[in-house]
């Protein structure tokens, strides 16, 4: 009773507003109809570095008379921060979303669809990045910046194991493990068993689909021997390395091992190089980068596309505000100028010039275009929950298990968390 | 608190009724009492009406949520579903609820087993030592019972952390070479174990101050008496200390157990339920599976089922108290 009372006041509120903007200034969407407004803007942390910051908001101010606050939240706890803020009366207006979450926010209700803003600014927008914003056919959101994995290797082992040449197939690199195995002075690669977005990657590259449709449910399609083929690459790599078979990249940190300089490569983002060189300064000089090598010399390994979207409160007042900052800020000239900060891919492959100088980002952005994400259905945030079935399957292959079994023996716990209720 | 002050006016007459003379001062009290029958009540208010809108609301609040299927999305678009008793079928088929529920037992009852028997020796311990130490370790004590959780928390962390804890720090200098970089967090039962060190260490206080303040209340002729009757330091122990101390191990049991059963902050904050959800007990598996996946309904059903099972574990003790005072009237 006494939600629906809020509801029933928030709804009246809202046609207050609507019908007092109206009655103000005409449409205001003139070029100081948005006067005296002020858009919040919620950004994660270390996605909007400041000069990038300060020059889109001297831009928008300019262009529509409004002011622009941003407010830089945590990752720890996101989900739930943003769900609680989008059932408010007062919701940010803008905000950055992970793009795996994106679908399950945009089933919620919670952001506004923008397939206008798709026609007028996102014609080219790089397809693989768009996916996950786009939710029944609409789009939800829109593609911001994004970041994927390269092999990150240390340049002095691979000399002087006699490797000449970054590797350009995947047959290719694993004769430079050989390589290094046969030198017997370090662990060609640090690939512990549960590194799972790289082998999301792997799936990504087979074709494989982690899901599928039963009827009108979604269930597990670990069983499909795409998925068996990818991870029979993945124990490829596995089988370089000694790391822990029920361990993910985090636990130790991975470039940590790799710092120590007994390692001749690892696959990680770019930014895990950081890592590596707080924990042993010495061995910037020898980091290189490429971008991990497929099947073939012409297309690069299937690679998970972490990235992030900005999208509209479905509850904002400012709508047209909030649109008219997104044009701002995924322009080509704000889009280009952040992906230089960052370091990220932008989502336009055409500004990917952008990170010529900086050998991580030029490294991750061949892949882009044959990189995917996780199943882009609601459903799939409950199967990443630790412990993650697919993490499990993972480790029971590494251990001996055949792929069927290892497959069969997850598929309970997969599809009793794919059918959570939403 | 209120427990205590019961007990001393009460133990000294049951003392005398052994001996063969007094009376019952509980009954003059009470029949005073009916004459001013009001007041105890007019006292009572306050705290109880602060009890049921900080305790009773949301009570109620928490019930109905358990009947609802109320997610993500209907949260933001404010729906309400009801979903009968849906949410309760779900968690009791789980398995997963009754594996966190009988950890939660174990858990509980291996850290009360072990407050209480360390509580109450240093408790005894405290009657025993002159009056400078007595209030060197007092102060201890009162500083370990003070301590926020959540920095206590902190420090355990940093105590037993990986690469730079003092814990493997030491261990390594005493030889054992293996323990250097040992992850105490990586397993269910080494986490269980600093948990319970922790918790153990936080609670010992409370016994052990509560046992020393019930040992004041032991006339000294009583000792004199037993030693006359020649009672050894054992037998003086069973037949004197023991009866009087008895209502407060009650009592400090029954909080203990409480207090162990519910302690999310301590579970939560050193290692958030892991590894892989094996140290969640009911309160953090109600919190993660309530907020943490945002199925808020279901939470709330096992936060409900949480307290009638902390209640089934409680009952003994509520049944003892409940006597006791059908006994007294």
């Amino acid at each position: 009773m006494k939600r629906k009372l809020i509801a029933a006041i928030g709804a009246a509120g809202m046609l207050v507003s609507v019908a007092a903007c109206g009655s103000d200034d005409g449409k205001g969407s003139g070029a100081d109809g948005f006067k005296g407004q002020t858009l919040t803007v919620w950004a994660m942390d270390g996605s909007t570095p400041d000069t990038w910051t300060k020059d889109v908001t001297a831009a928008f101010e300019k262009k529509t008379g409004a002011k622009v606050e941003f407010e830089v939240q945590q990752w720890n706890g996101i989900q739930q921060r943003l769900t609680t803020a989008l059932s408010e009366e007062n919701p940010p207006d803008v905000f950055e979303i992970g793009n795996t979450q994106t679908p399950a926010y945009a089933q919620t209700g919670g952001l506004a669809e923008l397939e206008d803003l798709k026609k007028s600014i996102g014609a080219d927008w790089t397809e693989t990045l768009n996916e996950a914003s786009v939710f029944d056919g609409k789009q939800y959101a829109a593609p911001w910046f994004a970041a994927n994995r390269v092999v990150v290797y240390n340049k002095k082992v691979f000399k002087e194991a006699g490797v000449t040449g970054i590797p350009k197939t995947r047959a290719e690199l694993f004769e430079a493990f050989d390589k290094i195995k046969a030198k017997g002075k370090a662990e060609p690669v640090y690939m512990p068993g549960q590194n799972w977005y790289f082998f999301d990657g792997l799936t990504i590259g087979t074709g494989a689909d982690l899901v599928k449709k039963d009827g009108d449910k979604w269930v597990s399609n670990l069983a499909d021997p795409k998925v068996g083929e990818a991870m029979e690459i993945y124990k490829k790599y596995a089988s370089y390395s000694t790391a822990p078979k029920d361990k993910d990249e985090a636990t130790p940190q991975q470039a940590e091992v790799f710092a120590k300089g007994k390692t001749g490569a690892f696959i990680g983002m770019g930014w895990e190089a950081a890592t590596a060189i707080k924990a042993n300064p010495k061995i910037e000089k020898d980091i290189g980068y490429f971008t991990i090598p497929g099947e073939t010399a012409d297309k690069p390994e299937g690679v998970f596309l972490g990235g992030s979207n900005l999208a509209i409160a479905a509850g904002s007042e400012k709508q047209e505000l909030a649109k008219e900052f997104l044009k701002i800020a995924l322009s080509d000239k704000f889009e280009g100028q952040l992906s230089k900060e960052l370091g990220v891919i932008p989502n336009k492959e055409s500004l990917q010039e952008n990170l010529k100088g900086q050998p991580a980002g030029e490294a991750a952005a061949p892949a882009v275009a044959s990189g995917g994400t996780t199943p882009l259905i609601p459903e799939w945030a409950a199967v990443e929950n630790p412990p993650n079935p697919i993490k499990t399957y993972m480790t029971a292959v590494l251990n001996g298990k055949s792929h069927a079994a290892a497959a069969q023996q997850v598929e309970g716990e997969f599809n009793k968390r794919l059918a959570q209720k939403q | 608190m209120t427990v205590q002050t019961e007990r001393q006016d009460s133990r000294p007459a049951e003392v005398r009724g052994v001996d063969g003379g007094g009376g019952r001062p509980q009954r003059r009290a009470a029949s005073r009492a009916r004459t001013t029958a009001l007041a105890p009540y007019l006292l009572l208010l306050p705290a109880l009406a602060a009890t049921l809108l900080l305790l009773g609301w949301p009570l109620v609040k928490n019930g109905l949520l358990s009947f609802q299927n109320l997610n993500m999305r209907q949260l933001i678009q404010r729906l309400t579903e009801w979903n009968g008793l849906d949410n309760y079928a779900e968690v009791l088929s789980s398995s997963d609820f009754w594996r966190v529920t009988v950890r939660s037992v174990l858990f509980t009852g291996a850290n009360v087993v072990l407050i209480m028997i360390l509580g109450t020796l240093v408790g005894l311990l405290l009657a025993r030592l002159g009056k400078r130490m007595r209030l060197t370790l007092l102060i201890g004590l009162v500083l370990a019972w003070a301590m926020p959780p959540i920095a206590a928390v902190t420090v355990y962390k940093w105590l037993f952390a990986q690469r730079f804890g003092v814990v493997n720090w030491v261990l390594d200098q005493l030889g054992f070479h293996s323990m250097a970089d040992h992850n105490w967090l990586a397993t269910q039962f080494s986490t269980f174990a600093v948990v319970t060190l922790l918790i153990v260490w936080q609670s010992i206080p409370f016994v052990a101050i509560n046992l020393y303040a019930a040992t004041t209340t032991i006339p000294k002729e009583l000792y004199e008496a037993a030693s006359l009757d020649g009672a050894g330091a054992w037998k003086s122990f069973t037949s004197v200390t023991m009866p009087f101390l008895r209502p407060f191990l009650y009592a400090t049991t029954f909080l203990e157990i409480i207090w162990v059963f519910k302690a999310f902050t301590q579970v939560f904050a050193i290692n958030e339920g892991g590894p892989n959800r094996l140290t969640e007990i009911l309160p953090v598996y109600a919190y993660i599976e309530g907020f943490g996946n945002q199925h808020f309904g279901m939470g709330s059903a096992i936060a409900l089922l949480t307290i009638v099972i902390l209640l089934a574990l409680t009952a003994y003790y509520l049944r003892i108290v409940l006597k006791q005072e059908e006994d007294e009237l």
